[in-house]
């Protein structure tokens, strides 16, 4: 069974209004295209635009490396992961989600990771982040990283679900939100 | 040695500007840079700095002006403060200038991780 049926991106509510959304290969020059946009539209509220472009990049550069499916570049043979993308505008916070396919024992993983990381501390998260950097291996870094950052950028916890309908494979979702009047 | 030297282009945004050059001991690295592999880039600027340290005694000066960078990029700018950290520490003189713009008050607290995490002095100069 293929699990990305019936899973397009929803649209949340009627009090949020879908800036974009894409799904497909991530590649960087494509997340670029989009990573513009994204500066376009939330350009009245510079702090969150600086904080969600970092995210965005974090978030998308996840899927990029890690998607279970994933198509190969025709330049260098390299695997560049697919999936799906949304900014929506809602309220007062700005909503980026990601979506892609991981293995069943890894979304486990992620949720875990994501528990730990919405219950943490400023100060432990920041910790946390310099200990993955040493533990990382010199080339690539986890997915942890990015998820780290998402919340430490926000201030928000992080939203997350798995949508199970395959025996090995699962897809991930997360939301991170950004208040659009951040102060610092 | 060989001065390196890379624009930014708007084609590739995702890849800084670099300027490393050994006659003035100078070297800039500006805008963004969330490329994949971030290391197929740092590699020839990381090998840059460790020529320089090893065969010179010279003031070396790094200005970065980063307005955002990624996880990986952020591995490559420790290894890059390690080198110059030896290199201060042998008893050269080494200055670390990060220029942040003052409405990200975000990047402070990176640079400060980043201090605290390669153990050396980086100037925060706000623009």
């Amino acid at each position: 069974m293929d699990p990305k049926k019936n899973t397009q991106m929803e649209f949340f509510n009627k009090n949020t209004r879908n800036l974009f959304y894409y799904e497909g290969p991530f590649y960087i020059d494509l997340l670029t295209i989009f990573g513009n946009h994204l500066k376009i539209y939330t350009n009245s509220f510079p702090l969150a635009q600086k904080k969600l472009f970092k995210i965005y990049v974090e978030l998308t550069q996840n899927v990029s490396y890690y998607s279970e499916e994933y198509i190969l570049s025709k330049n260098d043979n390299r695997k560049i992961g697919m999936g799906e993308m949304q900014l929506a505008d809602h309220q007062n916070q700005y909503y980026i989600t990601t979506k892609n396919i991981v293995k069943l024992q890894d979304a486990n993983i992620l949720s875990q990771r994501c528990e730990i990381i919405n219950s943490s501390s400023k100060e432990y998260l920041k910790e946390l982040k310099r200990e993955l950097r040493k533990s990382s291996p010199g080339e690539k870094y986890g997915a942890r990283i990015g998820l780290v950052s998402a919340k430490l950028i926000s201030r928000n916890n992080i939203d997350y679900s798995i949508i199970e309908n395959d025996r090995k494979y699962s897809l991930f979702k997360i939301t991170a939100k950004i208040d659009k009047n951040e102060t610092y | 040695m060989k001065r390196i030297e890379f624009r930014r282009s708007l084609s590739y945004p995702y890849y800084p500007g670099v300027v490393f050059d050994a006659d003035s001991g100078v070297c800039e690295i500006t805008g963004e840079s969330y490329m994949e592999e971030a290391y197929k880039f740092y590699f020839p600027l990381i090998n840059w700095l460790k020529e320089f340290t090893e065969n010179k005694n010279e003031k070396i000066t790094l200005n970065i002006k980063l307005i955002y960078f990624n996880t990986s990029t952020t591995k490559c700018l420790l290894d890059m403060f390690e080198i110059l950290k030896k290199y201060k520490n042998k008893g050269n003189e080494v200055e670390i200038n990060w220029f942040y713009d003052k409405e990200d008050p975000d990047m402070i607290d990176e640079v400060k991780d980043f201090e605290k995490e390669a153990e050396i002095d980086i100037a925060l100069k706000g623009f």
